[in-house]
Order: C-alpha cells, then structure tokens, then sequence
C-alpha cells in the first residue's frame, strides 16, 4: 500500500487546446471584464480625478483661482509648506477621563485608534481569548464617542486646545455620528429580527412598508421632525398637555440630540434591509436545535443568531456612519448653535464665508482617509467572519 | 492579443482609456477654464479705466444674443406680483426685450455664500451683494463697470448712498435696497425697563432668555455685535485684531444663549410667531412680518434701537462680467432703479430705497415711513446706525466668526 502511496501520479497528458476553445476562452474573458469596464470608467472619472484635484489643491501644488486677485481674496497659497495641514491637525486633544485630565498629540491620538482598529479586525485569530480581545477594542473604539441626550458622558475625548477648531469639530461630528450609528443599529435589528421571525408571508410587504419613509424626500423627513420636536410640537404640547412640564423641554430642537435623533431616524429603514437579509440567511433548524437542547430564546440568538449576523450589523452600521460623519443638511436645518458638524464647516471652504479651497480641500482627504481607513477594517473584519463573534 | 489577455492587461487596458479620456476632458476643460480667465482679465484690463467707464456703455441690447437674464439675488426679489402693486421689474418685463431674454431668479443666503459662489464657476448676468463687498467683487474680477446711458434714474441715488460702490472713479454698483438688522423682540418678555429702559445688544448676554434668542449666520455680524457690545458706539467696521479677538470671546458668551444662527429669515420668522423665540435678528420686513402676523397681535413686538446703534446696510445690483447680455442686463437694472419700483420697495419690503427721486410720495403705507424713520436721516446716520463699510482685514473677521460658530 505504501509503495503504491508512493508512487508519483503520472502527469495528465497535455491536450493542445483547439483555437476555437482559446478564442472562446479570451471573448468570455473579455466579455467579463467587459461588464467592469463602464464602472471602472465612471470611478475613474467622478472619483479618482476629483479626487487627484482635491489633493493637488489641499497641498499647494495646484491652485483653484483663474486670476491672482481672486486667490489673493480666496486665501491659496502658491506653493506646498504644510500650512494647511498643520492648521488641521497639529493640535493636542484634552482628554478627559474620570479623575484624570490630559493633552495628547492628535497624532498619538489618531495613531491609538489605528492599532485599536487592527486589534478589533484581526485578534479573532488568537486562540480562546480572541473574540473577548475582539470585543474589548471595539468598547474603547466606541466608548469615547458615545454621546447621550443631556449631553453627559462616559468616557469622552471632549475637548480640544482652543486652535484646534477643526480637530475639534472633526471629533464632535464622530461622536454625533458614532452614536447616531449605534442607535440606528440597536433599532434595526428587532425590527429586522420581527420581521425575519414573527412574520409569514407578508413580510416583504412589511419589509416595503418599514423603508417606505427612505423612498422620501430627505428634507421633508428632516422638517418633520422640527414639527415634532419644536417647542409647541408634537412632544411639548403633549408632555404639557398632560402636565408633565410647563415649559417646553429646548434641547429637542436645535440641539446635538437633535441632529442625533434625525440621523437615526433616517437611516433605520434603510439599515433595516442588510440586517433583515442576515437574519433570513439563518437556518431556522439551527435556533430549533438549540431550543430542544434547552437554550432560551435570548441564548439561541446570542449563540446562534448573532454570529450570523454580525458581518449584516457591521455593514449597516458603516452604511450610517459614513455618511452621517460628514453631514451637512441635517445639522444646517435643526442642529442649532451646538450641533454644528464637519460637514457644514467643510462647505463652508467652498461656498461659504470662510471661502478657502485648498483648505477645505485638506479636511475633505483628510475625512475621507479617515472613510477609508474604516471601509478597510471593516472589510478585513467581514473577511475574518465577523470577527468570531 | 484576445488570447493573452489577463485580468490585469484588462484593468490596465481600460485605466488607460480612462485616464486618456480625463485627460482629454481635463486638456478641454483647462484651456476653457483658461480662455474663459483671460478673457474676464482682459476684459478688465481693457475696459475698467475710469476714462472708459465714462465713456462705458458701449453696449448694444440689440444685437446682444438673448437666453434668460439670471438673477442672483436675495430670496422674494423674484417677479412675483404682490397684492397688485407694481413689482421692481416690470418696466424690463413690458419691454422689447423680455420675450427674447426673459428674467430668470436664483437665490442667494449671504453675501459671502453669494462671492464664493460666483468665484467657483456660477455665472449669473446681475448679483445682488451689499456695496460694502464691492471692492472684493471688482478685485476678484468678477463685475464689470456699469453701462450708466442704461441707467436712466442714476441720477436719482444720492452720491453718499452710491459712494461705496464707485472704485476709482468707476461706478460698480448701482445701490437698491436699504435697511436695518436688528434685534425683533417680544417687550412683553425682554422688558428693558427693568435695566434702565435703555435697549441695549447686552440683551444677549442675559441668560433669563436663553435658548430664546436668535442671530443670523453671517459671521462678520456676528463679531461686529461682540464688538459693539464690548466697546459701545463705536464704528463696528474698524477693529484690530485684539478687538476682533475680544469680540469673538464675547460672541462665544453670547452663543450658549442663543437657539441658532438661521440662514433663512423666513425659518426665524416662523420660529418667533410659533413662540420660540423672544428675540431674533432680523430686517425690517421680518420685524414687520412678526409684528403683524395674526398669533403676535396681542404682543409688543418691537424693533430695537440699541444704545450702541443699529447695524445697517446698503445692497444693490452689479453687473457680472462673465453677462453675455450686458446691455439687456443693465436695462434689467435700470427697471429695478425708477422711483415707482423704490416705492415698491419699502410698501412690499419695508426697506428704504437707494433710489429717492420722488420715492417718497409714492409710498402708499406712509406709516412705513414713520415706523422705519426713512425720512430721518439721522436715524442712518452714527451713532444711530453703523452701515457695512470695506473691511481690509475681512478674512479675520470671517474666520472669527466661523471659530465662533464652530465651537
């Protein structure tokens, strides 16, 4: 057996391949490829040039202005010394911790996050201890950013030093938009996980009819809820009505809570789908399993359902994330005084007062490599299975 | 070449055709870019001598190309007719040239928004921004002088009214609409009385109104309030940077007590009849329109005539220099000049009117008059007032402003 086990497989004998077949094989090829081409074309034209704009003009080497008059009013400079960017990010973050209170270099500061993030996406590999590892870096990635109605903390970067404006905003924006995210998750998934389990067949109906808001204007969404929140709204008039209050509760109108509730609000239908499409992915004999061995219901969706589902939550979550990071028209319309965003200081280098190019051309890289450097973990994360939850 | 093509050959293949394409885009683009530059440089270059000008209105609306006349303007300056008084445009509108080149309306926020704007590629034939920005509108080379044979009711704006808007000699900016921002409050609420009857932008300060009160976005009205609340009656458009600093730290302390900066009058209009506010900035048509809407009648709503004066301001039409129908545009203007459209000015808006020749009697609402003290000059004049001026050291206001609205 082992001389047999031993004795090398003679190689297939090599079969010259017909033309036809390899002309096949090149127009299959080709009409693969084909279907990429357009997308390719298009990334290339509305993405990777602007994008190869914005970063000419964020380090100098290019100017926006036709005329020298209209770059001296614009603010560009003539040629790359690092100004803008210092301006952006050469700044200490104060951070504030029970009983402790200290400055860091935002750099320091963006380069923890960073090995944070890694820890997060790749210790599921360490044997035993790796989803707790897991778990741990992905609490301190949240836990300074998690923002509460009243405004009050956990555990919160909160303030930067008195130059750093934009850093300073950049954080409050991922706060707003950390906690936004995370609602907006929490939300989602017993309504996805309702309309997975608890509803026959009519749950695609059910299913249009919870993302039946998101086929609606953005701004009408938004106005609505100033109709709600406002201080004869909805709310007010009701808790009044009722004698709760006397007098109008003002942080639910123009306020950070505000902008959070709105954001929220108007991504949980849209975040609905990814997590519902997990849920329907579930073998439903696996929880049937596990209910005959005696789980309960929460310990069959914690042991069962939740790994499932992981990579589904991850994605929605990013799905509110990036874009809720650099908002513009929410806040504009109810964030008040306090609930300015990044986004709106961002357009405001382009076509409001502060009117520089080059510099809101450096807080746009600035954001959207932030943008990426979550897309990447949180791909590396999906690829990793979830993480091992 | 089919048989040996790899995934990679394949993306190389088609990332070349993309980058040949932009690149041809970019080559089509750029030249454009630039001939369009030059051309605006010359332009400016050959035609904005204070010789020529004089001598400047060269323009033939007849053999002009026709197209729509944009309009960039402030929000409610459309053609919309109201209450069947005569609008600002209906001279142009009745014209020969209405139907070939009829007006179109786009609508600015501020006068910053409306620069940047502008300076990033939109090329609009009239603008409306406030004269104290004019030199930046002229140094950015993006008006031209006005053809002033055009403009048959010039004559009729009093000198220092159009004196903001004359660069060298050369006329820029034809002045339109004139008016206050101040403070619109609820005297049953903010009772001033009670601090010495004096009515004061301190106001702001009192944190009994908190959340209660509003300002306008516009970052340089921002500074200049702290400014006139730190130093009293003083010109709010000369500051050094210790007193823009300054400034902006009492903006700060004034921040928490506001319930936003709105970017839209008609939103803190709304804001105020539903019983948010207390006090909000406003112009005189937003004061009027609080005053008299039908939930406020049984308020004291007033206007505030602040110990440290009223801000106030002037704005008017430019000519762009990108307008491809000079002459049609400028006689687009002239409509909004005569004395009938001024009189619609303060009878729908309640502003007074660059134009004064006669304006007064046509006036239908004489109460208009009185209420907003058009024919006292004194009420336009420091320390009752501070009109906008040039500011050369504008970026730090600017960036003031933002820090303070950012933080």
């Amino acid at each position: 057996m082992a001389a047999i086990a031993e004795t090398p497989t003679p190689p297939a004998p090599k079969r010259r391949r017909s033309r036809r077949e390899t002309r096949n094989d090149g127009g299959s090829a080709l009409s693969t490829y084909g279907l990429l081409a357009p997308m390719l074309i298009v990334l290339s034209l509305f993405f990777l040039a602007p994008l190869y704009y914005i970063f000419l003009f964020s380090v100098a080497l290019k100017r926006f202005s036709p005329t020298d008059a209209l770059a001296s009013l614009n603010g560009e400079l003539n040629a790359f010394s690092g100004e803008l960017w210092t301006k952006l990010v050469s700044v200490d973050v104060k951070v504030m911790l029970p009983g402790l209170n200290f400055d860091v270099p935002v750099i320091v500061v963006g380069i923890v996050f960073v090995v944070l993030l890694l820890v997060a996406v790749t210790a599921s590999r360490i044997p035993e201890y790796g989803s707790w590892i897991v778990g741990v870096a992905f609490v301190l990635l949240l836990a300074p950013f998690l923002t509460f109605p009243a405004g009050n903390n956990l555990v919160r970067l909160v303030e930067l030093s008195s130059e750093g404006q934009y850093m300073r905003l950049f954080f409050k924006s991922v706060s707003m938009a950390m906690t936004s995210s995370v609602a907006a998750v929490l939300i989602a998934i017993p309504v996805a996980y309702f309309l997975a389990f608890c509803i026959g067949k009519s749950k695609y109906t059910w299913l249009l009819i919870v993302i039946a808001p998101f086929l609606t204007s953005y701004l009408l969404r938004v106005f609505a809820w100033k109709v709600i929140l406002g201080d004869q709204g909805l709310i007010n008039s009701g808790l009044t009505a009722i004698g709760v209050i006397d007098q109008p509760l003002t942080f639910l109108i123009y306020s950070q809570f505000t902008v959070i509730v709105v954001l929220t609000y108007a991504w949980v239908p849209f975040i609905c789908l990814p997590i519902f499409l997990s849920f329907e992915t579930i073998d439903r004999r696996l929880l049937e399993a596990a209910m005959d061995l005696g789980a309960t219901r929460m310990q069959a969706f914690r042991k069962i359902s939740l790994p499932i589902i992981a990579p589904g939550i991850v994605a929605a979550f990013l799905f509110v994330f990036i874009p809720s990071i650099g908002e513009y028209i929410t806040p504009t319309l109810v964030g008040g005084t306090q609930g300015t965003m990044y986004g709106q200081s961002l357009a405001n280098q382009f076509v409001g007062g502060a009117f520089n190019w080059q510099f809101g051309s450096a807080m746009a890289l600035f954001l959207l490599g932030v943008v990426l450097l979550l897309t990447f973990a949180t791909a590396r994360f999906l690829r990793a299975g979830g993480g091992g939850l | 070449m089919n048989e040996n093509m790899t995934r990679k050959g394949f993306v190389a293949l088609t990332g070349a055709t993309s980058l040949a394409a932009f690149l041809a885009a970019c080559g089509g683009s750029s030249s454009d870019s630039g001939s369009s530059a030059a051309g605006s440089g010359d332009a400016q270059a050959d035609g904005i001598t204070a010789e020529e000008s004089a001598a400047a209105s060269t323009f033939d609306p007849a053999s002009e190309p026709g197209g729509p006349i944009e309009i960039f303007t402030w929000a409610g300056y459309d053609d919309s007719p109201k209450d069947g008084l005569p609008i600002m445009w209906e001279q142009y509108q009745k014209g020969e040239y209405n139907s070939a080149s009829p007006l179109k309306f786009t609508f600015l926020e501020d006068d910053q928004q409306a620069l940047a704007k502008v300076a990033s590629g939109y090329a609009p034939d009239i603008i409306h921004p406030c004269i104290a920005y004019t030199q930046q509108w002229k140094d950015a080379g993006l008006i031209q002088p006005l053809a002033l044979d055009l403009l048959p009711d010039w004559a009729g704006i009093p000198e220092a009214v159009k004196a903001g808007g004359v660069i060298d000699g050369v006329a820029y900016h034809m002045p339109f609409d004139v008016g206050f921002s101040c403070l619109t409050y609820d005297a049953d609420v903010i009772n001033f009385d009670k601090v010495g009857g004096e009515e004061s932008w301190e106001v702001l300060l009192d944190d009994t109104f908190k959340g209660r009160m509003a300002l306008f976005s516009d970052d340089v009205a921002i500074i200049k309030i702290g400014h006139l609340i730190n130093k009293g009656a003083v010109d709010p458009n000369v500051m050094t940077q210790e007193e823009i600093d300054a400034a902006k730290a009492t903006a700060l302390k004034i921040k928490p007590n506001l319930r936003n900066y709105w970017t839209s009058q008609t939103d803190t209009v709304n804001d105020f009849v539903n019983g948010n506010l207390d006090a909000t900035y406003t112009w005189p048509d937003g004061y009027w329109k609080i005053k008299n809407h039908p939930k406020m009648k049984d308020r004291n709503i007033k206007y505030m005539q602040p110990t440290q004066g009223r801000l106030a301001w002037v704005c008017g039409m430019v000519l762009s220099a990108a307008t491809k129908q000079p002459g049609r545009a400028s006689m687009a203007m002239a409509s909004a000049d005569t004395p009938v459209a001024a009189a619609a000015l303060t009878d729908l808006f309640q502003y007074a009117a660059g134009q004064q020749n006669g304006v007064m009697d046509l006036i239908k609402d004489k109460a208009l008059v009185k209420a907003f003290q058009i024919d006292d000059p004194t009420a336009w004049a420091p320390p009752n007032a501070w009109f906008e001026a040039p500011l050369p050291n504008y970026k730090d206001f600017v960036s003031a402003g933002e820090e303070v609205k950012s933080a």
